[in-house]
């Protein structure tokens, strides 16, 4: 099908922009373009549409308002705990980090000018120079240490205890160095310290209710389930942000967060149902902004308990699932087909040779005739708690119907579904959200002792094939290891990764400088820094 | 008129500290039957054996519940409400201006609703079977039929999005003219009024059209009274006490029940700390915002019972 | 369910007049109950196919009602949501205002230490948030179609005890009720046929707008989890998960809310314009 200016969307402007903010030129664009099936007179027309965009010169001023889209009285200001994107946003504008990720997933020195190492064991972090805190204090190596060092305390109740773990000691070598010593060789240090959850705090902080860190805004007010407000830091060490002031707040409700944009309430409206993007798509003055961070709601058969003890109905329940469908009724087109590994296509080291399993229901059918379980009614345990699953689970559903084959669909509340049905229920839905390295993902989601190890998938193979990867330097051979990690979780283990979820956020066209990112919506969840308001 | 009411009015108090503790046992056992304690739920996916262990320490969460609820309820009689498991933020501060925004919702609801439906009620009553009466019931019941929800996101699509007089959120704290009041306050009020007057409506008519066909009414009809006189001197003062009873009840969902009005226009009140407090199992916060509705209803079906009693000279 | 929607045509059959606002309430409330008991036999899909490519599609042929936001048949899950929407909630309105009135009435005639205490433990009952009612349940007993109609009517058992209480208080400072007493009769006749004649107007008025808020709270209990699993969905369920078709005006949230508008207006109609005989004391 050709594309016409007609039918061409904001979300594709959004990708020919940062397209050419990656650095391609008016001819590979041109090429891109043509391949993608858009007529000659309508790639010029878009070109001209992106690059008028981003000829802009950010602007100072202005009050920017965006809403999330949950929210509680358990938010907080403390990184360590920060759990919902609501959390992750207001951190990113008050504190910063030694390390981010840029575009591509590579790290870049945020706080830090370097993080380094010879072996893959013992990092040296040298820090920049000049950087205060919002109460005017310097940042200094025993800043740095006694924010890395609190994750290891469980009464903090750091939701990255587990990653940390494997920092046994830290070191301030003199103001402005910090030594790192890991338990065993682990070389994606930097790609863990880009994590929300380790920004910088001041050391001693145990009140965090003001938000006194690093970054972009002070903070003005915080009332936990209501909104935060902050303001243009002065003193900010990256001289931004270009807006005056940032209010945020959450929406829980889907149709709302989209007709608070549409009213001119707000800037932003964070994760909007795909539904509703027709919606803003067709109107003028507003804006999508789609990015694929590595979010997948999966199946879980656990392999230790009926039925999932016989290879056979997991197998089965591989080839049942149509994937294209679930991408095209439940995600609406906002996904990409997933091949039941963790690793997403954003990430540097997603196995793209491995081919998502076809929907098959004949092979399907035989599967289970062979497992013994056609006729039986399996319990399909879902919940909104995990986003999509119940539309995932109706697909399927319908899929196994028409071969004979029974699930009963369970909805449970959301509401404790984490600590009561997620890992325990014989055949349940979970949901994962992006992680920045494949061994925090195997080493979270599928080593024998993975403390989430959704299917209970164990292979002593696999743990040595995992420690081995960790500790090494040399990237191509680093990939070869976890693209047959990638393999052996597709064919072993019974987690079913339909598809990888991307987030569509809608911004007003007002706002300008949103670029996707691949640690999430929101351009990380760091927007507020980086945009402005046009007048 | 040496009437009951003072006595009354005492006998409420001792009685409406027994429900309190009743419901604030309910309350307790309700709470510790659901799954997962605030370490569990706080930590998500994060929670390890350990993980969970070091934080309920942490938070003092490892003696019994019991115990805790017990301290809770002591502390309550020193006029404290506790700390929130959540945040550890005092429960007064985080209830405080919470409650303040919910009673003015509803406050704002009930100089609108009351009036309105006991107008349209008793006049639908006063007209009984007439077109006016029969216009009147279809329109209640076919407005409170629409799930609150959709008259919510109606409202907004037609008020904000499209016509665009109103913003689509209550922006409560810009609040600083009765221009300003309106903006925030024109769309929740007018949803809330639609879900609760149906049931003062439809109930005033029909206790107004029972009163009138007691004999003693029938008397003043075959005295000459016309109809609006009968209704308004005759019937009405003897129908007060179910209609009372039904504004009470109606009036009762403003406290704790607006949880979709105030998720839809982001109107930071105490019906959304209820449920994010269950949903964290937080269980000072839960108790306090559980007293306080029940507080308030107590309050409201008191006033009815005054109401009742008054109105009644047999009873009195 | 069908027997209690008779009533109406019952009444008519055997010489009791009904006005034609009546006559249509009863025909829009039994050609609903009708569709909820063909139900399975009648629907062109099954519920939980998926055969709309695009979602909220329009009203065409093949796809009457038009497309639900998964592609689904919305006739089929709207005839099969009758089942659902009606069957439950006039079950849990009947249990529920029974109850409550039994217990008003009962109240209001023994009065002193029982009605203190039934009184006080309805209103602590009142004070509990549905939902953490809701959530408790479901984690102590576990969800399924009973226990969804126990809940529901359990939920709405103090209003209709309060209101009726109200009622019954007041005409039991009557003479006539004075009269009955000391000729020595006992609480069920008191209540059946001295009190219960004189407030069955409002107690029915009641139970017509009980029976909206429990067609429109079912919704709330399922999605807790409590009730009605998918694929299937019951009218108010419909609803809510087609929401997002509202600012395009989407076949798929509007004709389930018509539904509900079509049956709740009916019921209240249908008791509003019940015979003289019925409404009136009169009658007992």
């Amino acid at each position: 099908m050709t594309k016409t200016p007609e039918t061409w969307t904001r979300a594709d402007d959004s990708m020919v922009e940062s397209a050419i903010r990656r650095g391609a030129n008016r001819r590979d664009l041109l090429k891109m373009l043509l391949a993608g099936g858009v007529s000659l007179a309508a790639a010029d027309l878009v070109l001209g549409r992106a690059s008028m965009a981003l000829a802009a010169t950010p602007v100072k001023g202005g009050a920017l308002k965006a809403a999330g889209w949950s929210a509680s009285t358990a938010d907080t200001l403390d990184p360590a705990k920060a759990s919902l994107s609501t959390d992750y946003v207001r951190c990113c504008a008050f504190y910063n980090r030694l390390t981010t990720l840029d575009q591509s997933g590579i790290p870049q020195m945020e706080l830090a000018e370097s993080v380094e190492s010879g072996d893959a064991k013992t990092w040296t972090v040298k820090l920049r120079k000049g950087v205060t805190f919002h109460d005017g204090k310097s940042l200094t190596a025993d800043d740095v240490v006694y924010s890395l060092k609190r994750h290891l305390d469980p009464a903090v109740g750091s939701k990255v205890a587990k990653i940390a773990a494997q920092m046994t000691e830290f070191k301030a070598v003199d103001k402005n160095t910090v030594e790192i010593t890991l338990a065993s060789p682990n070389a994606d240090l930097p790609t863990i310290l880009a994590t929300h959850h380790f920004m910088i705090v001041a050391d001693g902080t145990t009140d965090f209710s003001k938000g006194n860190g690093t970054g972009a805004f002070t903070c003005k007010s915080f009332e936990p389930g209501v909104r935060s407000v902050g303001l243009r830091n002065p003193n900010y060490w990256k001289g931004g942000p270009n807006v005056d002031s940032f209010e945020f707040f959450a929406i829980s409700d889907d149709n709302a967060r989209v007709n608070a944009l549409l009213s001119g309430d707000i800037h932003l409206a964070a994760s909007i149902n795909p539904r509703s993007t027709r919606l803003v798509d067709g109107q003028k003055g507003f804006a999508l902004s789609k990015t694929t961070s590595g979010n997948y709601t999966d199946l879980n058969i656990r392999l230790d308990m009926e039925p999932g003890s016989r290879k056979d109905f997991v197998d089965g329940m591989k080839y049942i699932v149509n994937r294209e469908q679930i991408v095209k009724s439940a995600l609406r087109g906002y996904g990409e087909v997933g091949n039941d590994q963790p690793v997403s296509p954003v990430n540097p080291y997603h196995n793209a040779a491995l081919k998502p399993k076809a929907y098959d229901p004949e092979k399907a059918k035989a599967l289970f005739k062979k497992a013994g379980v056609l006729g039986q009614s399996i319990p399909v345990i879902t919940s909104d708690a995990a986003s999509s699953a119940i539309d995932m689970a109706m697909v399927i559903q319908a899929s196994a119907a028409e071969i004979g084959m029974k699930l009963d669909v369970q909805r449970v509340p959301s509401d404790g579904y984490w600590s009561n049905y997620w890992l325990k229920a014989p055949v349940h839905f979970g949901n994962i959200n992006p992680r920045p390295t494949p061994d925090i993902l195997f080493s979270l989601l599928y080593a024998s002792e993975a403390p989430w190890n959704e299917s209970k998938y164990k292979s002593d193979k696999f743990d040595k094939m995992m420690i081995e990867a960790r500790g090494m330097l040399d990237q191509a051979k680093r990939k070869e290891i976890y693209n047959a990690m990638q393999v052996m979780i597709a064919e072993e283990a019974g987690t079913i990764i339909p598809a990888y979820i991307s987030n569509v956020d809608a911004i007003s066209d007002k706002l300008k400088g949103l670029d996707p990112s691949p640690l999430g919506g929101m351009m990380g969840y760091a927007f507020a820094e980086y945009v402005w308001l046009a007048t | 008129m040496k009437s009951r009411v003072p006595s009354l009015i005492l006998s409420r108090l001792l009685i409406a500290l027994v429900t309190l503790t009743i419901v604030s046992f309910a309350v307790f056992f309700a709470t510790t039957l659901l799954p997962g304690d605030t370490a569990t739920i706080l930590l998500g996916q994060a929670a390890t054996p350990e993980a969970i262990a070091g934080l309920r320490t942490a938070m003092h969460l490892d003696e019994p519940a019991l115990l805790r609820f017990v301290y809770w309820i002591a502390g309550l009689f020193q006029g404290d409400l506790g700390t929130s498991y959540a945040n550890h933020v005092p429960v007064a501060t985080l209830i405080s201006g919470r409650l303040a925004n919910t009673l003015k919702l509803a406050g704002l609801t009930t100089l609108v609703s009351v009036p309105l439906a006991l107008t349209l009620g008793i006049t639908a009553a006063m007209w009984r079977r007439t077109l006016y009466d029969r216009i009147v019931t279809v329109a209640t019941i076919g407005i409170i039929s629409v799930p609150e929800f959709v008259v919510a996101t109606l409202a907004v699509l037609v008020f904000a999005v499209y016509l665009k007089w109103l913003p689509a959120l209550s922006f409560t704290y810009q609040v600083d003219s009765f221009a300003g009041l309106l903006r925030a306050y024109a769309m929740p009020v007018v949803t809330l009024t639609f879900v609760v007057s149906a049931q003062m409506i439809r109930m005033s008519r029909a206790a107004v059209i029972e009163t009138l066909n007691t004999p003693y009414v029938e008397m003043a009809l075959l005295k000459g009274a016309s109809r609006p006189r009968l209704v308004l001197r005759h019937a009405l003062p003897n129908a007060l006490s179910p209609i009372a009873n039904a504004v009470a009840l109606s009036l009762s969902y403003l406290l704790g029940g607006v949880i979709i009005v105030e998720t839809i226009f982001n109107y930071p009140g105490i019906a959304k700390l209820m449920v994010d407090a269950v949903s964290t199992r937080d269980l000072p916060l839960i108790q306090s915002c559980a007293m306080i509705f029940c507080f308030g209803y107590l309050l409201l079906i008191t006033a009815a019972d005054i109401v009742a009693i008054l109105s009644n000279p047999r009873l009195r | 369910m069908k027997t209690h929607s008779s009533i109406g045509t019952f009444a008519a059959w055997s010489g009791y007049r009904i006005n034609p606002v009546g006559l249509v309430s009863v025909s829009v409330v039994l050609f609903w109950a009708l569709v909820a008991l063909f139900a399975p036999h009648i629907t062109p899909h099954s519920v939980g196919e998926m055969i709309d490519a695009d979602y909220f599609g329009p009203m065409r042929p093949g796809l009457w009602l038009g497309s639900d936001y998964l592609g689904r048949d919305m006739l089929s899950r709207l005839i099969l949501g009758a089942r659902y929407t009606v069957g439950i909630s006039l079950a849990a309105v009947f249990i529920a205002c029974f109850t409550g009135v039994v217990l008003g009435m009962t109240s209001a005639v023994l009065r002193g230490p029982v009605d203190m205490v039934v009184s006080r433990l309805l209103d602590a009952l009142n004070s509990i948030p549905s939902k953490l009612f809701g959530l408790m349940v479901v984690a102590a007993v576990g969800s399924s179609i009973p226990v969804l109609i126990l809940t529901l009517s359990i939920i709405y058992v103090p209003g209709a005890y309060r209101f009726s209480r109200a009622l019954a208080v007041n005409i039991d400072t009557m003479d006539f009720i004075m009269v009955a007493r000391i000729r020595g009769e006992k609480l069920p006749y008191l209540i059946a046929s001295e009190i219960l004649p004189n407030i069955i107007g409002p107690v029915l008025a009641d139970l017509g707008l009980r029976f909206v808020f429990i067609v429109l709270l079912l919704s709330g209990l399922s999605f807790l989890g409590l009730g009605v699993q998918p694929p299937y969905a019951d009218w108010g369920a419909l609803v809510r998960e087609n929401i997002g078709g509202l600012p395009f005006a989407a076949p798929a949230v509007i004709v389930p809310s018509l539904a509900i508008a079509t049956l709740t207006i009916s019921v209240n109609l249908l008791i509003d314009n019940l015979p003289q005989k019925i409404r009136d004391r009169s009658a007992s």
